[in-house]
């Protein structure tokens, strides 16, 4: 074999792994519709010396926000050119303790004044510079299941065959409160909704859609510009 | 050609995961808990776990009636009072017997009991979730042992499933959860106690 057809052939393959990832990429990208909604009640801007904090509501009994959406949002939220200083949430609720557990965290901005007459409560917030609150409530919730995939294995192989699909609905509400204020600023919605599919012909093959990863996205950089003001 | 040395190795794993399919499953409840951030009360606390609160172990049974889960949380109830009482008060002894509570001059002995515990499983209540309740009688008496205050306390912990994740974890997380609930409850109920604020009033004037 010359080194010609070694090169040509390295050339072929790329090709289609590029076609293959191209055409992954576009089917994943057309799953998912985003909305975000913004609802300003006031002023906001952030110095460089302060901070925000990002918390989930865990007071419901039928659900909690995840813990890694919180995350995601704190990362988003702490990128790029005009990012903004995060608290990481654990490390916020353990020095706090027992002030921002799910029983006793405060569920209105009267009940966040009322907790900053504490002054060991009121002393931490002011040692971690925290100009905002931000309340993160909701799930994303798996809907529509449909199909079924099936697998055997022997001993000349194995391999499945069906198909399967869902609709995963994020919906996320970020409530952000001024602590210099105590009041609810405003409130920024996201609403993402996805279907995956999963067809197996020997091998499955997930074309997932990156519902609550979406979501995750437009509720951060929405996030961010109204914290900065913009 | 499998050598004796293979076949007793393959024996021995096929005895060891049919013994584990049916064995009762022991989890030791391990978590760490942080320290409260509240205001110090100036007094001399003694607190005595007893046998029962130290060995505390909950057996979860299948509907068969056979033990499912063995969990011992004894000790993590342990590190979480360890964790909360010296944030609380000025100075905490940790006492082997009631009896030692006068040389050790302290103002008062804590005593905390679990009356009750239970588990919700979600292979049987059918939830995405693990759940904890805890039920707890708080006592505190004079160092002499005579009676100031016992009231009951009650705690909630859960934790979500997930992908991945065993059901030892799932039990875990949720008694740590129930735990912190305890302890965040505790602190901030504590002077609220009709006998104990009463107590703590009379211990002001003195």
């Amino acid at each position: 074999m010359s080194s010609a057809d070694s090169v040509s052939r390295g050339t072929g393959r790329i090709a289609i792994h590029a076609c293959l990832s191209f055409f992954c990429a576009a089917v994943l990208a057309s799953c998912t519709t985003t909305t975000v909604d913004e609802f300003r009640q006031g002023e906001t801007g952030i110095e460089s010396h302060e901070s925000i904090v990002i918390l989930g509501r865990r007071q419901g009994s039928a659900y909690e926000t995840r813990e890694e959406f919180v995350d995601c949002v704190g990362n988003r939220v702490s990128r790029g050119s005009r990012g903004i200083r995060v608290i990481p949430e654990q490390e916020f609720i353990d020095a706090m303790f027992p002030w921002f557990e799910p029983r006793t965290a405060p569920l209105r901005t009267s009940d966040l004044q009322a907790l900053m007459e504490e002054e060991v409560v009121s002393s931490k917030i002011a040692e971690y510079g925290i100009r905002y609150i931000v309340w993160l409530d909701g799930q994303t919730e798996t809907t529509s299941r449909t199909g079924s995939i099936s697998c055997a294995v022997g001993p000349g192989g194995g391999g499945c065959f069906g198909f399967g699909s869902w609709e995963d609905d994020s919906n996320f509400d970020a409530r952000v409160w001024d602590v210099s204020s105590f009041a609810n600023v405003g409130t920024i919605s996201t609403d993402a909704t996805g279907q995956s599919y999963v067809p197996a012909v020997v091998v499955p093959i997930p074309l997932l859609a990156r519902v609550e990863a979406n979501a995750c996205n437009s509720l951060a950089s929405q996030l961010q510009q109204f914290v900065n003001g913009d | 050609m499998a050598t004796p040395k293979m076949l007793r190795t393959l024996t021995g794993l096929c005895l060891f995961l049919a013994l584990s399919a049916c064995g009762v499953n022991s989890l030791v409840v391990e978590g760490s808990y942080p320290s409260p951030n509240i205001r110090q009360i100036p007094l001399t606390l003694g607190v005595y776990y007893d046998e029962e609160l130290r060995d505390f172990t909950y057996v979860e049974y299948s509907e068969t009636g056979k033990e499912e889960y063995r969990i011992a949380s004894g000790q993590t109830h342990m590190q979480l009072f360890n964790s909360v009482l010296p944030a609380m008060f000025e100075k905490v002894v940790v006492l082997d017997d009631l009896a030692s509570a006068p040389a050790q001059q302290v103002d008062a002995v804590f005593a905390p009991r679990i009356e009750e515990f239970q588990l919700a499983l979600p292979q049987k209540t059918h939830l995405d979730a693990y759940e904890v309740w805890v039920k707890y009688n708080m006592r505190l008496l004079g160092p002499g042992g005579e009676y100031i205050a016992d009231w009951v306390l009650t705690s909630y912990g859960k934790t979500p499933t997930e992908t991945l994740r065993s059901v030892e974890a799932g039990i875990n997380d949720a008694t740590v959860g129930a735990l912190r609930d305890l302890g965040s409850n505790f602190t901030l109920t504590f002077g609220t106690v009709p006998e104990v604020r009463d107590w703590l009033a009379s211990q002001q004037q003195q």
